[in-house]
């Protein structure tokens, strides 16, 4: 308790009283013009790290977002030609059905061999449609065209190596391919060194996995399905992770590979959006009938005017419209996932804008209530100050 | 004229000690406005005593002492004060510029710049042979790289900036300790002349306040009136007139930034003795808050480098072979991040692909350490950590802030007090003043009549009479 006052106590009282009411005014100011009751971490510590935490949330939804929109775009054009599929296989079994009958006679069967042609053309460019630069069915080989016009026998393509590898000698590839599905074989070095010196892993599916590890690529090695490589030395040994891969082709009009591709449309939620033409046109891998193959043999039924040829495409065509039917429910199902994922992330944004929203925006009302009472707590302030003086014994003396 | 003399004699002791009076209280009534001035009140003493069997006694009035009114442990309390809040205020200011340097609220910052950059690699597997969202991942990356670098090395500048600051409070405290030496001096021998150095003594308590603020110091009085001053492990910085000055020394260990020692014992840290003042504020956010921030930043960097390039390294890019560092591993510090230049050069390069057919898986796997809990440990993502990082700036600005403004307001308290006792008061000066003059002219009235007096006497039995 003060008993005695000393006129410095009065002027710093009021000194201090004016300059923490200009304070708290600026500090007001500052979120008025701001309308945000956090400007900086040390105005709500923990609410700015929820802040933060709430905006990166965010962005990651809307990333999401984007990838289920493109996801259904893909879906949309994949169902689409399929559909488009779908009718011609449709028109063809009628040809089937009218041809394999005894009112068919070789001229009839001529003329529906010469209209088939068209309608394989067309099943084919449909097979070989793009998305943007990426071939739709090619599965994960988005760069090479998914079907050829005539079939092809099991093949296996020229080793390729990886264009960053020290090693400079060549390789050829030998051997028949004896595998049932279009394969990618890649061979890792581990040790590098010399031909014989160096120790390499196989992997069969494209490079994901690995087998054991073994040494000497001297002679000719079998990495598999009846694949060989043959190493040459050239002038650079192998260095460690080299990498030399080759395509194998099992016999048939395909030329992609059976792996679908995903995107990330949610935390931890991967959907596959693509339909591979392994799956939807081959008997390759899940596929169960070469639908090319019973078009063409079709074709050549109806010219050689073979009645029972003819009529022995029809389970083939029925199977055909069976797998592409498939298909074509699983694009729809696949796109009622995506719409229901966009759906959840549409409400996860708003919920989390929401809540942003009660941590960082200030109550205008609010805010603007206390700035007024602070001008009124200013205003007595400065009467105050302005009374100090004006009040004093020396008034009085004369 | 024995008697009327002695009156004489009693009215000019009156005058003048009422004039000295009066000088006091103009002392003070100039001073009012003097920081740290103790007022002071002169001590009316009376001389003589009458005695009734004769009338012999010389009475009067002097002035025994002037007296300087000021409580000699509020002083000290008021010095001690100083210590806390000028350890809270110097923590405060560098802390606002640790907040503004990370500047989270209005966004673009590290927080939007990593969801961009986690958002880059999920782009990219959704389209892995896409060179448009190679070129932006690469772009996004080294965004980030830069801003990471930025705000680590803005926080070694506040460092930098602190660690200077402590060698000038140094050089500061030592011109102190000096001048509070020489009124050391000065006092003493004014004290042992027998005076009192009442001005002297406000200038060196003012002094003593600003010392504190620099250093928490102990002090206690002589009898010779000198102060001696000592920090909190009993080593005496001044004695009498005597000095030990302080000094710093770079430390190799703590990237050459200062430790405090006295000048005369260098191999002696002193660092843990000083627990308050400017001083000791300075030295914990240097080494503790800011040094804490810095390591923080560093993990995030150097988690964020290992973890990409470890993914990056296991997949197969563009070109089919195995992938290498995203980002350059000759340092992993917060300051020197950055993607590695063949990316940069080539960004074919990033493996996207977990097959050497192109896919995006390994694009997916980087993205997916965004929400990897197990990475900065106590179950948070490297965003978690950012964010708690944030956090925990705000809160240190927060608890500095409400320090501050608690010592602030018992400071105030304290001075109150202080001015309570110490402090000028014009309206009593003014009081004082109407009775010092009533005295003085009542004097000066005795005089007057004391002299009518003696005309009186000096006329008796002449017939013409001499006025006086």
């Amino acid at each position: 308790m003060i008993t005695r006052v000393a006129d410095q106590m009065k002027f710093n009282l009021l000194n201090n009283s004016i300059s923490n009411i200009q304070n708290e005014n600026n500090e007001l100011m500052v979120k008025l013009s701001t309308q945000k009751k956090v400007n900086e971490p040390s105005d709500d510590p923990i609410g700015m790290g929820k802040i933060l935490d709430y905006r990166s949330a965010k962005a990651q939804i809307s990333n999401y977002q984007k990838n289920v929109d493109s996801s259904k775009s893909w879906l949309s054009t994949t169902e689409s030609n399929l559909t488009s599929v779908n009718d011609i296989l449709t028109q063809v079994k009628e040809t089937v059905m009218s041809q394999s009958s005894a009112t068919a006679n070789a001229s009839t069967r001529q003329i529906a061999a010469d209209s088939l042609q068209p309608l394989i053309d067309q099943v084919l460019s449909l097979a070989n449609a793009k998305f943007g630069n990426s071939y739709i069915f090619s599965g994960t080989k988005t760069e090479t065209e998914p079907f050829s016009a005539t079939a092809q026998a099991a093949r296996i393509d020229a080793p390729v190596k990886a264009s960053g590898d020290a090693f400079d000698g060549g390789v050829t590839s030998g051997g028949a391919y004896i595998g049932t599905a279009n394969k990618t074989y890649v061979v890792k070095i581990i040790t590098g060194g010399a031909l014989a010196a160096s120790t390499y892993q196989i992997s069969t599916d494209g490079g994901k996995t690995f087998g054991a590890t073994q040494s000497d690529l001297s002679a000719p090695v079998t990495i598999g399905d009846g694949i060989q490589l043959t190493f040459a030395a050239g002038t650079t040994d192998f260095a460690a992770n080299d990498v030399v891969y080759v395509h194998a082709y099992a016999a048939g009009y395909y030329n992609g590979n059976g792996e679908a591709l995903a995107s990330e449309v949610g935390k931890d939620v991967t959907i596959n959006y693509s339909t591979t033409g392994e799956a939807a046109f081959t008997s390759q891998g899940q596929g169960t009938v070469d639908i090319f193959q019973t078009l063409n043999d079709l074709k050549n039924a109806l010219q050689n005017n073979d009645a029972t040829g003819i009529a022995n495409q029809l389970d083939p065509l029925n199977k055909a419209l069976d797998q592409i039917t498939r298909y074509i429910a699983q694009c729809g199902t696949r796109t009622n996932s995506l719409d229901t994922a966009s759906s959840a992330l549409t409400d996860m944004d708003i919920r989390l804008t929401g809540l942003t929203s009660n941590i960082e925006d200030a109550d205008m009302a609010q805010l603007i209530t206390e700035y007024q009472n602070k001008q009124l707590a200013l205003q007595a302030s400065y009467q105050m100050a302005s009374n100090l003086t004006s009040n004093s014994i020396l008034n009085f003396i004369r | 004229m024995g008697d009327i003399g002695r009156i004489l004699n009693t009215a000019r002791d009156a005058i003048l000690a009422n004039l000295t009076a009066m000088n006091v209280t103009g002392s003070n009534i100039a001073n009012v406005n003097t920081p740290g001035y103790s007022r002071l009140r002169p001590d009316f003493g009376s001389i003589g005593v009458f005695n009734a069997a004769s009338d012999q006694q010389q009475v009067g009035v002097k002035i025994t002492s002037i007296e300087r009114l000021y409580d000699r442990y509020l002083d000290q309390q008021v010095v001690q004060q100083e210590q806390y809040g000028a350890y809270s205020q110097s923590q405060l200011d560098v802390l606002n510029n640790v907040q503004t340097v990370f500047n989270e609220s209005t966004g673009g910052g590290i927080n939007d710049l990593l969801s961009q950059f986690w958002g880059a690699w999920s782009q990219l597997s959704a389209n892995p042979s896409g060179i448009t969202e190679r070129d932006s991942l690469v772009s996004i990356s080294q965004s980030l790289a830069s801003m990471i670098n930025q705000k680590a090395n803005e926080l070694i500048n506040i460092q930098n900036d602190t660690n200077n600051e402590i060698s000038s409070d140094v050089t500061k405290l030592n011109t102190d300790l000096a001048q509070l030496a020489d009124y050391n001096d000065k006092i003493a021998q004014i004290q042992n002349g027998g005076g009192t150095a009442a001005d002297l003594c406000d200038k060196r308590t003012e002094l003593l306040k600003n010392i504190s603020q620099i250093a928490d110091v102990n002090y206690y009085e002589e009898k010779d009136g000198s102060v001696n001053v000592y920090i909190s492990n009993g080593r005496s910085l001044v004695e009498g007139s005597n000095v030990w000055n302080l000094n710093v020394k770079a430390n190799p260990n703590n990237s050459n930034y200062y430790d405090i020692v006295f000048a005369d014992s260098p191999n002696q840290v002193i660092n843990g003795d000083l627990k308050g003042g400017q001083l000791a504020g300075l030295i914990d956010v240097r080494d503790n808050k800011v040094a804490g921030y810095l390591n923080d930043l560093d993990s995030m960097a150097s988690t964020i480098i290992t973890k990409v390039n470890a993914l990056n390294s296991s997949g197969y890019d563009l070109n089919g072979n195995v992938g290498g560092n995203f980002f350059s591993t000759t340092s992993t510090l917060a300051k020197d991040m950055q993607v590695d230049p063949s990316i940069v050069a080539d960004v074919r390069k990033i493996a996207a692909g977990t097959t050497v057919n192109g896919d995006g898986d390994n694009a997916s796997s980087i993205a997916a350490l965004q929400n990897d809990a197990s990475l900065m440990g106590s179950g948070m993502t490297i965003d978690n950590f950012y964010e708690s990082l944030i956090s925990r700036v705000g809160q240190d600005v927060v608890n500095a802030q409400n320090s501050l403004d608690h010592q602030t307001s018992v400071m105030n308290q304290l001075e109150n007090q202080r001015d309570a006792v110490s402090g000028v008061s014009l309206d009593e000066e003014m009081l004082n003043l109407i009775k010092y003059q009533a005295a003085y002219n009542a004097a000066g009235r005795l005089v007057a009549t004391v002299n009518t007096m003696m005309g009186t006497l000096i006329n008796l039995g002449i017939e013409t009479p001499i006025t006086t």
